[in-house]
């Protein structure tokens, strides 16, 4: 986990998208490439074919990586949902707090307004 | 066909056939020479004559014939034999195949390719591989780009959902393709599997799952309807309870709903979209649990039935009773509409306010609000409603895995152990608070009237305790100042002269208990012993001799340090529960006698100064209606500022300056 430094498992899953997006298009490239009417260009397939092949093996590396590193599904054994619930009281309470002591300022605004 | 159809006939040749030949050629007769009409002519009388010309020509014409013709007919009797051949070979070999079955063929010979037809199929076969590549590549492009296009799509929702499964618990179902296409079977769960007492939840509610779909533009989206969602509303029965923090609350929600709804939905950005769910989700799960609230209010009010009664139940709403005459309602609340029955003061009430737990050190408060005890009576219901939500949010609902902690000791000293009696303890603490409310205006009526009283609330931390401090500030002796050099550190404590009095009162339940200090109560002063300064008595009262035992407090203690006064600086004085007398020569007594009177409106307690002769002792002590004798002079209710011992003297002369506010 710390050879790839502060990416998130989810980035790296989409890393691995994008690689595969990437040898698509080398993929398409290639038969480009092989279409063309004046005939191949031998260096640029041999690039593209380097490249795919690199590719491939990175997916398989990160994917491999990444079936390892996933944890087992546990069904929620903590569940914070009571305390989330704790919190909502609180944030009323502020709520309510707050307004009252609005209040008291108007309250005292008010008392120094009229002395 | 409009047109007429005309017929043209054309003569018939006057000239008749004489022979057709075979190969369709018309013979007419020869025409005749003009000679030879004549003689026809001529002849045509002698028939016999004519018989032998006309058989003479025929045989003239018949050799000619034979002489032209031979040519004609051989050509065309060698062509037709000729094809007679032909097609006699034919007829054969027909007859020949129906007759034998199988006929193989003996060879076919293809017939050889041209050198650039060979050139022109390679090129064509070749044409056709490099358009299977060319059409290859543009697949795998497009694949490409529509796999881009869904990555991104489903990036925005992955990521959306890994946020949201942060806070909320994230399940999947793998469903059939029967349903919506691209809907994956995600659920977030908001029930609460960890509670402990599965008593308390009967029906979990059909909020409890709800579905994650997409929206147009793939992004996480969870369609609700809006009055689907309950929330709790508590409030008082006849109160024009403030509706302001509500709806403003309620505001915050709308507000938000209303900038979403201007903006446009695809300029939303994935953050405001996920933080919409998130609040969506949060208003769910309080709905949740507002309506578990309600269900086991109402469970509790069925089954118990102290310190309240049920007096009106309708669909999501419940009323109690507290007695005296004090109602509160308990109702669910879509969300969407309000079901409110008071009507909503458009400004801010500011008297509803009220929260006796901090310090009004000191306020003085204004005398229209003394009037109306309905609006002063009733707590914040807002207040109250959260207060319920709490206590069963920590003994019934939220106990979980922990025990609730009490900080600050909040809870300490519930009678609830196990969350029976939470409804109960409730419906106290209501009585409590409306009723410590009175006790409150009371005693700051008569603060207010008294200018040298001051009131400190002291917060309790428990719902059915209140309680207060009155201070009497006394100025400092001036004889102190003196004597304090006089008097070593050990006997600080006990020649110290106080500079204030304190007085506490308070409330358990409605219970109210007076405690004063530095002052000898009723009982023990008039069985004429002297008790010490610093002794505490309290005693129980109700709410109707409240006030006049402040004042009787209060006043003895301004007399008592009197008395120390007069002590310390060596006057031979003598002290009764509100009077003090000071003995001057001739034996003549001069008192000074406090008068309380709760309703007064100029001043609580009022001071008289009395000349005695030894003649009259037995003058009552409290005979003060009298205002017009001589032996009486009326001091006005401030008294510190109009008594001031001679340092001097020992009791031989008392001066007094005119009072500062003469009432």
């Amino acid at each position: 986990m710390d050879s790839q430094g502060q990416t998130t498992s989810m980035q790296r899953l989409q890393n691995v998208e994008k690689r595969i997006i990437r040898v698509l298009e080398l993929a398409g490239g290639v038969m480009d490439e092989l279409s063309n009417s004046t005939g191949p260009r031998k260096e640029l397939i041999n690039n593209h074919c380097l490249e795919f092949m690199q590719l491939i093996k990175d997916i398989q590396v990160a994917l491999r990586e990444e079936i390892k590193g996933a944890c087992d599904y546990r069904p929620y054994e903590k569940c914070d949902y009571s305390s989330r619930i704790a919190n909502e009281i609180c944030c009323k309470k502020l709520e309510c707090v707050l307004s009252q002591l609005d209040e008291m300022r108007q309250t005292v605004n008010e008392y120094h307004g009229a002395v | 066909m409009d047109e007429n159809i005309e017929v043209s006939l054309d003569k018939l040749p006057i000239k008749r056939l004489e022979a057709i030949e075979e190969n369709g050629a018309e013979r007419f007769p020869p025409d005749v020479d003009y000679n030879e009409k004549r003689l026809s002519l001529i002849r045509k009388i002698d028939f016999a004559w004519a018989v032998e010309k006309d058989d003479e020509k025929k045989k003239q014409k018949k050799s000619s014939k034979e002489s032209l013709t031979p040519l004609k007919w051989q050509t065309m009797v060698e062509n037709l034999q000729l094809a007679h051949q032909e097609l006699s070979v034919i007829i054969d070999l027909i007859n020949t195949v129906e007759a034998n079955d199988a006929v193989t063929v003996a060879g076919m010979t293809w017939p050889k390719p041209l050198p650039n037809e060979v050139l022109s199929d390679l090129a064509v076969s070749a044409a056709t591989k490099l358009q299977c590549f060319r059409h290859l590549g543009k697949y795998f492009k497009q694949s490409a780009k529509a796999l881009e296009q869904q990555v991104a799509r489903e990036a925005r929702f992955y990521g959306a959902l890994i946020r949201l499964q942060q806070n909320w618990k994230v399940k999947r179902q793998r469903m059939a393709a029967a349903s919506a296409p691209g809907n994956e079977g995600f659920t977030i769960d908001l029930f609460d599997n960890s509670l402990h007492d599965p008593a308390a939840i009967v029906r979990p509610s059909s909020l409890s799952t709800i579905r994650v779909d997409h929206d147009a533009a793939g992004m996480l989206a969870i369609n609700l309807p809006s009055n689907l969602c309950h929330s709790l509303q508590f409030g008082f029965i006849g109160s024009q309870s403030g509706d302001d923090s509500r709806e403003s609350s309620k505001k915050f929600y709308s507000s938000g709903e209303h900038h979403l709804r201007e903006s446009e939905k695809e300029s939303l950005s994935d953050e405001e979209c996920v933080k919409k769910t998130h609040s969506l989700l949060r208003e769910v799960h309080q709905a949740i649990f507002d309506e578990q609230v309600f269900d086991l209010v109402n469970r509790e009010a069925f089954n118990t039935s102290l310190g309240f009664s049920v007096t009106g139940i309708r669909q999501n709403y419940l009323q109690l009773s507290l007695g005296q005459g004090t109602s509160v309602f308990l109702s669910l609340v879509s969300s969407g509409q309000d079901d409110q029955t008071v009507d909503g003061e458009g400004a801010q009430n500011v008297d509803d306010a009220i929260l006796p737990l901090d310090s009004l050190d000191g306020v003085m408060l204004p005398d229209e609000k003394q009037d109306t005890l309905k609006k002063w009576g009733f707590p914040n219901h807002l207040s109250c409603e959260i207060y319920l939500q709490q206590i069963f949010h920590e003994h019934v609902l939220g106990r979980g895995n922990e025990k609730p902690i009490s900080t600050g000791g909040r809870l300490s000293g519930h009678p609830v152990k196990d969350g029976s009696g939470l409804l109960e303890h409730f419906c106290m603490s209501l009585a409590h608070r409306i009723f410590s409310n009175k006790v409150l205006m009371v005693v700051e009526n008569v603060v207010s009237k008294v200018p040298y009283l001051q009131l400190i609330s002291h917060p309790t931390w428990h719902s059915r305790r209140s309680s207060w401090t009155l201070v009497v500030k006394v100025p400092q002796s001036i004889l102190h100042a003196r004597c304090e050099s006089h008097i070593s550190a050990i006997h600080n404590e006990k020649n110290s002269i106080k500079s204030h009095f304190r007085t506490k009162v308070v409330v358990n339940d409605d219970c109210i208990n007076v405690e004063g200090e530095g002052v000898s109560n009723v009982i023990g002063l008039l069985k004429g012993k002297s008790e010490e300064s610093h002794s505490m008595h309290s005693c129980n009262c109700d709410l109707a001799d409240l006030s006049m035992i402040i004042l009787q407090q209060v006043a003895s203690q301004v007399i008592g340090w009197l008395f120390e006064e007069a002590l310390m600086v060596g006057i031979k004085a003598n002290r009764d529960f509100l009077r003090l007398s000071v003995e001057l020569e001739q034996r003549e007594t001069l008192s000074l006698v406090a008068h309380v009177d709760p309703e007064d409106s100029q001043g609580c307690i009022s001071w008289w100064l009395v000349m005695e002769d030894s003649f009259a002792e037995e003058r009552k002590l409290m005979d003060v209606t009298d205002a017009a004798s001589d032996y009486r002079k009326f001091l006005g209710t401030f008294i510190f500022g109009c008594v001031v011992f001679n340092a001097d003297g020992l009791g031989q002369l008392v001066r007094w300056r005119r009072p500062i506010n003469v009432v």
